[in-house]
C-alpha cells in the first residue's frame, strides 16, 4: 500500500516535539519523531519524513493527519522476517540463491520485495541455463509478529541447444564456424560440459568471435544479419539460426607508411609491417602492426606519436590498401599511477611491470603492453586499466583495478607411461609468495622405477632487475627396471643456483651453477628370490644385479659433480602449450670441473619450427644433436653421456637407441658421445569429431643416431657401437582428455642398428586434480 | 491472492529477555563470543520491542568486534545506527564501524581501501558526537591511519626516486608534504626532496626544503641527513655501509 | 645491438623555449609549454620541466639515465611573469647514494600462515 498524505490545508508552525506516534511496536517513537525534523512544520519537511520513514523499509504504511493542533503520524510496520530458507534447489546452492534474494533475517517483510527476490532466483537459474523453474514464496507465522520467509523451488530439467544452423556460409562450412563458436551442441558428452547450454550473453560472444574470425580472413564486409533462438516448449531446447553476409574476399593492395612527424621517414619503418600487399586481408594484422609501429615511433624519442590506419576499400579489384598514418597525438601526460584491489600482491610488484613512470608521455601501446604483462603474471583474477582526468588538461591518472585470486596449488597427479611405468607426484606450489611475486615449490614424486623430491625458489626480480633468479634442491632415485633396460639404479642429490636474463623480446639467456652428488648402486637392494618355491622365475629377475663391467666398475663410489651452464633460447611460439606458429631454437652448455671429481663439457641443440597449414592443421620441422667429451686428464663417466631412445627416434624403447654391452644380462646401454636427430610432423584435428572433444592427430617421420661410446671397455664387456642411421615413421593420437592430457603413440623402425631394442607403441597420459 | 499460504507454526520458548541479557553479558566477561552473540540474537528474535532489543543490537555489534567479526560488527552497528539515531549510543555503534575498518588495515604496500574507509567513519564519530567520549579515541585512529596513507605514498616516492624518476618521486614526496603534514612521515618526505632536487643538481631547492624541515622538525634525524648533505654539497657518498648482500637478503624478503 | 633509449618525462617541443620570452605570463607559458612536471615546494612561482633519456643495454638490465634536462622558468612573485630561466644538466646533478633508512608504518604484515588461512577471502 503507498502512504497517503493528508496534508494540513494550512501549514501551521509545530514545534517537533508535539508530534504524536501511533501504531509503532517494534521502532521507538522518536526514531520516527526523528524523521520529522525542521523547525517549521509545513507540507515539504512532512512529505520529506514520510519519504524518509518509507525508505527504511520498515514500514508498509505510514499516514500523517493534523488533529487539534497537532501531527499524527500513524504507521504500520512490517512484520519482521526471522529466517530465509530455500528448498527443493539441487543445482544452485543455498548460499549462492541467499546472496541474490534481498530479504534477509531481522530485516523487514515487504510483498514488493519477495516479489522481486522471487524474479532473481528465476534469474539465477536462466543465467545457468534453466528455464521451466518455478519459484513459489510461502511464509510461516511465528508469535509477536515474527514470520520466516521460505522460498520453494522445483528445478525442471536443463534447457540445452539442440541445433546450431548458418544461412549464408558460403565461405566456411557450418562445423568450422560451429568451432569458432563457444557454444555448442549437446552431444553425448553433455554429462561434463555446460557450454551446450543456452546463455544469450555467451551467443552474443560468440557472434562478436565470428567477427573476428571472419576478419582475420579478409571479409572486411562480413555482417551477421540476425540470431534468433527459438525455444521448443515441449521438447525444453533450443534451436539457433545465424544469419550472415560475408561480402567477398579482400586480398591487401598497396600498403602505405606516411609520417606526418617531420624527421621520422617511412621507409625506416617498413621492416615493422605485418601487412604485405597481396596477402589475404588481416584485421589482427593491421591491429599487431600499429602496436609495433607505434612503440617503433616511441623508440625514437617521439612518446606522443600515434599511428591511425586508412584503409580504402576497391570493391571491384577486391582489395583493401592500408595507409598507416603516423601522426602527432595530444600532449598528454601520466600524473599519477593508482594501484587498487591489490589485497595480497605488493603494490610494486604491479608497478614494475610498467615501463612507463609517473610524468611520462601518455602512450596507450605502453599502457596495454603493462596490462598483458600483469595478466601474464597469473596472480590476478581480473586486471583493469582505465583513464581519468587528472589534475590539469593534459594530465591523466590512470587507475589500476586488480583483483587478486588465490595463487597457490595443492595439485595431485597420477599418470602412467610405458617409459617410466605408473608414477605419483604430490606437490605444493604458491605463485605470488607472500604478496612478492616469488614463486615457490615443493614436490615429491613416487613411481615404480623413481622417487624423487625437488624444491624451487624463482624471484622474477632479483634487486630490482628483471632478473629470475632462483634456486632448487634435488633428490633423484632410478630403479633398475626392465622397460629402461638398466640394471643399475642411479641416485642424485644437489641443487642448482640460477639466473634468467631476458636479452631481447624473445630472446633469453639463462646463467646456472650445478653442484650434485652422483652414485650408482648395482644390484637390488631387497633381495628378491627369482623362483619363489620353485616354480617359474618371473621375468627380468636380477638376483645380484647382472649389470654390465661398465657399471660394476663405478658402482658405489659417489663423485661429485659441480658444473656451471648456461642455455640460450630463442622463442617466438605463440603459445607454449599449444604452438601452432613460431620457432624455439636452444642452445644448451655445461662445463662439469670446476671442483668436483667429474670433468666433461656437454653441448646440446635443439631447433622447432611450427607452421599454420591452415584450418587448424600445424606443421613441425625439427632437428636436435649434442656432443659430450672429458677435458684435462679425464674421460668423461658412462653416465653423463646420452641415452636416447624415444626422445630421439620413435619407435625404439627408452635408452633403446645407441652403443650397448650385448654381454651384460640386460644389454645394458652404454650411451654414446655424439647424436644428431630430426623430425617431420604434422598435427591436425580428428575431423568428425566435435571440437570440445579436444581430439588431434599426428603423423611423423624421424631419424637419428647416437654413437660413438668413449668409455672404458673392461673384459666380459661386448661394445656394440657405430654411427648407424635409425629412422621411423608412425601415427599418434592426442586428447586433451577432460581427465588430463594423454598421448598414444604407435611408429614403426624402418632402420636400425641389430642391437637396438624397439618398442612400437607408446602411451603416456596423467591426470591433475 | 495465492502469495502467501501459511504453513504449521513452530512455536519458540520464551526467556525473558532481562535474563538473557545478563547471562550475555556473563559470557562476554568469559570472553565466550560466540555463545554470547547467539544470546544477543536471541533477545533480537523473542523480544523485538523491548529496551533490551535495542541494548543486545549494540552488544551483539560489540561482541562480534571482539571477536574479530569485522563484517558482522559492521553490518550490526550500521542497523543500529539506523534504528536508533537518537539514542546516545549511536556514537559508540558509528566508532565500532570505523573501529572495525581499522583494524583491518593492511601493511602499507597493499591496497588501503579500509584505511580510507576507517577514515571515513571514524570522521563522522568526531564531527557528529564532537564530545562524546569515543571521539578522543576516533581522532587518534584517524591519526594513525593517516599517517598509514602518507606511508604509502612515501614507499611509492621511494620506488620512483631509486629509479632516478624524480618527476614522480619529488611529486609523491610532495603528495605528503602538502596533504599530509600532520603525519610522521612528513619529515622523511622533506629530506627526500632535498635528496631529490640535490641529484638534479637544483641546489636551491634542496635548501628550501631543508629550511623547512629544519624550521619545523630542528632535532629530527632526517634534518640532520639533509644538513649533511648540503654541507658536503652531496659530494662524498654518506650512505650506511651495510655491504652489498644484505642489501640484497633484504630485497629477497629472507633478511 | 640491443640496446634501447627511452625517452622519459617531459618532452621539450621544439624551438619552444624562443616562444616564451623574460616578461611572459604564466598563462603563456602553460599554453606554449605545458603544464610543468612540478611546481617549486614553497610558493609555486618557479615551473620545472624535467626530462632524462635512458639507454638500456639489455632487457634485464635497469634503464641508465644518460642525459638529463630541467628547463627552470623563475615568475617574479609580484607581476607573476617571466623573470628568469635557467638550464640544469647532467653535469649539475650531485652522485650520491639514498638514505635506506625508512619511517616505519603500521598494518598488519602479511604473513605466511594468514595467506594460507585466508585463502581466496582476502585479508
Amino acid at each position: 500500500g503507498t502512504g497517503s498524505v493528508m496534508l494540513a490545508t494550512q501549514a501551521s508552525a509545530q514545534s517537533a516535539s508535539s508530534i504524536v506516534v501511533q501504531g509503532n511496536r517494534r521502532v521507538d517513537a522518536d526514531t520516527i519523531r526523528g524523521y520529522f525534523r525542521g523547525d517549521r512544520l509545513d507540507a515539504v519537511t512532512i512529505d520529506e519524513g514520510v519519504k524518509g520513514l518509507f525508505a527504511t523499509g520498515l514500514f508498509e504504511d505510514v499516514r500523517v493527519s493534523q488533529q487539534g493542533g497537532r501531527l499524527v503520524v500513524t504507521v504500520v510496520e512490517n512484520l519482521v522476517i526471522n529466517r530465509v530458507a530455500f528448498e527443493g534447489n539441487k543445482k544452485i546452492k543455498d548460499d549462492v540463491l541467499a546472496g541474490e534474494v534481498q530479504s534477509k533475517s531481522r530485516g523487514p517483510l515487504s510483498r514488493a520485495v519477495v516479489q522481486s527476490d522471487t524474479q532473481r532466483i528465476l534469474e539465477v537459474y536462466r543465467r545457468s541455463g534453466r528455464y521451466d523453474v518455478r519459484v513459489e514464496p510461502k511464509t510461516i507465522d511465528l508469535p509477536n509478529g515474527r514470520v520466516d520467509l521460505v522460498f520453494e523451488v522445483t528445478e525442471g530439467t536443463k534447457t540445452a541447444v539442440r541445433r546450431i544452423e548458418f544461412v549464408g556460409n558460403k565461405a566456411y562450412g557450418s562445423w568450422k564456424l560451429k568451432d569458432v563458436m563457444n557454444t555448442t551442441e549437446s552431444n553425448w558428452l553433455s554429462w561434463i560440459k555446460n557450454s551446450d547450454v543456452y546463455d544469450p550473453d555467451r551467443l552474443n560472444a560468440d557472434q562478436e568471435l565470428l567477427r573476428r574470425f571472419y576478419l582475420q580472413h579478409g571479409y572486411a564486409d562480413f555482417r551477421i544479419l540476425s540470431a534468433v533462438a527459438d525455444l521448443d516448449r515441449q521438447k525444453n531446447e533450443f534451436n539457433i539460426t545465424i544469419t550472415l553476409d560475408e561480402g567477398q574476399q579482400y586480398k591487401f593492395g598497396t600498403v602505405e607508411v606516411q609520417s606526418n612527424i617531420r624527421d621520422v621517414e617511412s621507409d625506416s619503418l617498413r621492416r615493422v609491417l605485418r601487412t604485405r600487399q597481396g596477402d589475404t586481408y588481416n584485421a589482427d594484422l593491421v591491429e599487431k602492426t600499429i602496436e609495433d609501429l607505434t612503440i617503433e615511433v616511441s623508440k625514437k624519442g617521439y612518446a606522443f606519436a600515434q599511428v591511425r590506419p586508412r584503409g580504402d576499400r576497391d570493391a571491384q579489384t577486391q582489395q583493401i590498401s592500408v595507409t598507416y598514418v603516423i601522426e602527432e597525438g595530444p600532449r598528454v601526460y601520466i600524473e599519477r599511477i593508482n594501484v587498487r584491489g591489490n589485497t595480497r600482491t605488493r603494490d610494486y610488484v604491479v608497478r614494475r611491470e610498467f615501463d612507463i613512470f609517473e610524468g611520462d608521455a601518455y602512450n596507450r601501446v605502453m599502457v596495454d603492453r603493462a596490462e598483458r604483462r600483469l595478466r601474464n603474471l597469473g596472480y590476478f583474477k581480473t586486471v583493469k586499466i582505465t583513464n581519468e582526468p587528472g589534475s590539469a588538461p593534459d594530465r591523466v591518472i590512470l587507475n589500476v583495478e586488480v583483483e587478486d585470486q588465490p595463487t597457490g596449488e595443492f595439485s595431485v597427479a597420477g599418470g602412467y607411461s610405458t617409459a617410466e611405468g605408473f608414477i605419483g607426484e604430490v606437490a605444493v606450489a604458491e605463485r605470488n609468495f607472500l604478496g612478492r611475486g616469488h614463486y615457490v615449490r615443493l614436490a615429491g614424486s613416487w613411481g615404480e622405477y623413481s622417487k624423487s623430491a625437488e624444491f624451487n625458489f624463482t624471484d622474477p626480480y632479483f634487486m630490482g632487475y628483471r632478473i629470475a633468479a632462483g634456486f632448487d634442491l634435488f633428490y633423484k632415485q632410478t630403479e633398475p627396471s626392465s622397460s629402461t633396460s638398466a640394471s643399475y639404479s642411479n641416485n642424485m642429490v644437489g641443487g642448482t643456483i640460477r639466473f634468467g636474463l631476458p636479452l631481447q623480446d624473445n630472446l633469453s639467456l639463462l646463467l646456472r651453477y650445478s653442484l650434485y652428488q652422483q652414485e650408482i648402486e648395482i644390484g637390488n637392494p631387497e633381495y628378491r628370490d627369482c623362483a619363489p618355491q620353485g616354480n617359474v622365475p618371473f621375468p627380468d629377475c636380477q638376483e645380484n644385479g647382472e649389470a654390465s663391467q661398465a657399471f660394476k666398475q663405478i658402482a658405489g663410489d659417489p663423485q661429485m659433480v659441480s658444473l656451471v651452464g648456461y642455455t640460450l633460447a630463442y622463442n617466438t611460439l605463440d603459445s607454449n602449450k599449444q604452438p601452432t606458429k613460431g620457432l624455439y631454437a636452444e642452445l644448451k652448455q655445461d662445463f662439469a670441473g670446476i671442483g668436483g671429481d667429474v670433468n666433461f663439457v656437454r653441448t646440446t641443440g635443439d631447433v622447432r619450427w611450427y607452421h599454420d597449414l591452415g584450418s587448424d592443421i600445424v606443421g613441425l620441422l625439427r632437428a636436435q644433436g649434442g656432443y659430450v667429451t672429458g677435458w684435462g686428464d679425464q674421460e668423461f663417466r658412462i653416465m653423463d653421456g646420452f641415452f636416447m631412445g624415444p626422445n630421439l627416434v620413435r619407435g625404439f624403447k627408452s635408452a633403446g637407441i645407441g652403443p650397448r654391452d650385448m654381454d651384460s644380462n640386460n644389454q645394458d646401454a652404454l650411451g654414446g658421445s655424439m647424436y644428431w636427430g630430426t623430425t617431420a610432423e604434422v598435427q591436425f584435428p580428428v575431423p568428425w569429431m566435435p571440437k570440445d572433444f579436444g581430439l588431434r592427430g599426428a603423423l611423423f617421420a624421424d631419424a637419428g643416431s647416437l654413437w660413438d661410446y668413449q668409455g672404458e671397455v673392461y673384459n666380459g664387456m661386448e661394445v656394440e657401437d657405430g654411427n648407424v642411421i635409425r629412422s621411423s615413421v608412425g601415427a599418434g593420437v592426442i586428447w586433451s582428455s577432460p581427465f588430463g592430457p594423454i598421448r598414444i603413440d604407435y611408429a614403426v623402425a624402418l632402420s636400425k642398428a641389430d642391437y637396438d631394442k624397439t618398442q612400437a607403441f607408446r602411451f603416456s597420459g596423467g591426470t591433475r586434480f | 491472492c495465492a502469495l502467501f499460504e501459511k504453513k504449521p507454526e513452530q512455536l519458540a520458548p520464551d526467556e525473558p529477555a532481562d535474563r538473557l541479557y545478563n547471562e550475555g553479558l556473563t559470557l562476554v566477561a568469559k570472553k565466550e563470543y560466540k555463545d554470547a552473540s547467539k544470546k544477543f540474537e536471541e533477545i533480537d528474535r523473542q523480544h523485538p520491542y523491548s529496551e533490551w532489543a535495542r541494548k543486545a543490537l549494540l552488544m551483539t555489534a560489540y561482541v562480534k568486534y571482539e571477536a574479530g567479526e569485522y563484517e558482522e560488527s559492521i553490518t550490526a552497528a550500521k542497523r543500529y545506527v539506523t534504528l536508533h539515531p537518537g539514542s546516545p549510543d549511536a556514537a559508540y555503534a558509528l566508532y565500532l564501524v570505523g573501529a572495525s575498518y581499522f583494524d583491518q588495515i593492511a601493511d602499507i604496500t597493499r591496497d588501503q581501501a579500509r584505511t580510507e574507509r576507517a577514515i571515513q567513519a571514524l570522521d563522522e564519530v568526531v564531527r557528529k558526537y564532537p564530545d562524546s567520549e569515543y571521539a578522543e579515541s576516533a581522532r587518534r585512529k584517524i591519526t594513525i591511519a593517516r599517517d598509514q596513507l602518507a606511508g604509502k605514498e612515501m614507499s611509492i616516492g621511494r620506488y620512483y626516486q631509486e629509479k632516478r624518476n624524480y618527476i614522480g618521486a619529488i611529486n609523491r614526496f610532495k603528495t605528503v608534504v602538502v596533504q599530509y603534514q600532520t603525519t610522521r612521515q612528513v619529515e622523511e618526505a622533506l629530506m627526500r626532496l632535498v635528496e631529490c632536487y640535490m641529484a638534479m643538481g637544483i641546489t636551491q631547492e634542496a635548501q628550501t626544503a631543508a629550511a623547512v624541515l629544519g624550521h619545523n622538525f630542528p632535532d629530527s634525524p632526517w634534518y640532520k641527513d639533509a644538513y649533511k648533505l648540503l654541507q658536503t654539497g652531496g659530494l662524498e657518498p654518506r650512505e650506511d655501509k651495510s655491504s652489498w648482500i644484505s642489501r640484497a637478503f633484504k630485497k629477497l624478503g629472507l633478511g | 645491438c640491443f640496446t634501447q633509449t627511452l625517452q622519459r618525462g617531459y618532452v621539450m617541443p621544439e624551438n619552444a623555449l624562443e616562444q616564451v620570452p623574460i616578461g611572459s605570463t604564466q598563462e603563456q607559458v602553460l599554453i606554449v609549454l605545458g603544464t610543468p612536471s612540478t611546481v617549486a615546494t614553497l610558493n609555486g612561482e618557479v615551473f620545472y620541466y624535467i626530462s632524462q633519456t635512458a639507454k638500456q643495454s639489455a632487457a634485464f638490465l635497469q634503464p641508465k639515465i644518460v642525459d638529463q634536462r630541467v628547463l627552470a622558468v623563475y615568475f617574479d612573485p609580484k607581476s607573476r611573469r617571466v623573470q628568469r630561466v635557467a638550464n640544469y644538466g647532467m653535469q649539475d646533478g650531485k652522485v650520491f647514494d639514498f638514505i635506506s633508512r625508512t619511517t616505519t608504518a603500521g598494518g598488519e604484515e602479511l604473513s605466511f600462515l594468514r595467506q594460507i588461512l585466508s585463502g581466496n577471502k582476502s585479508s
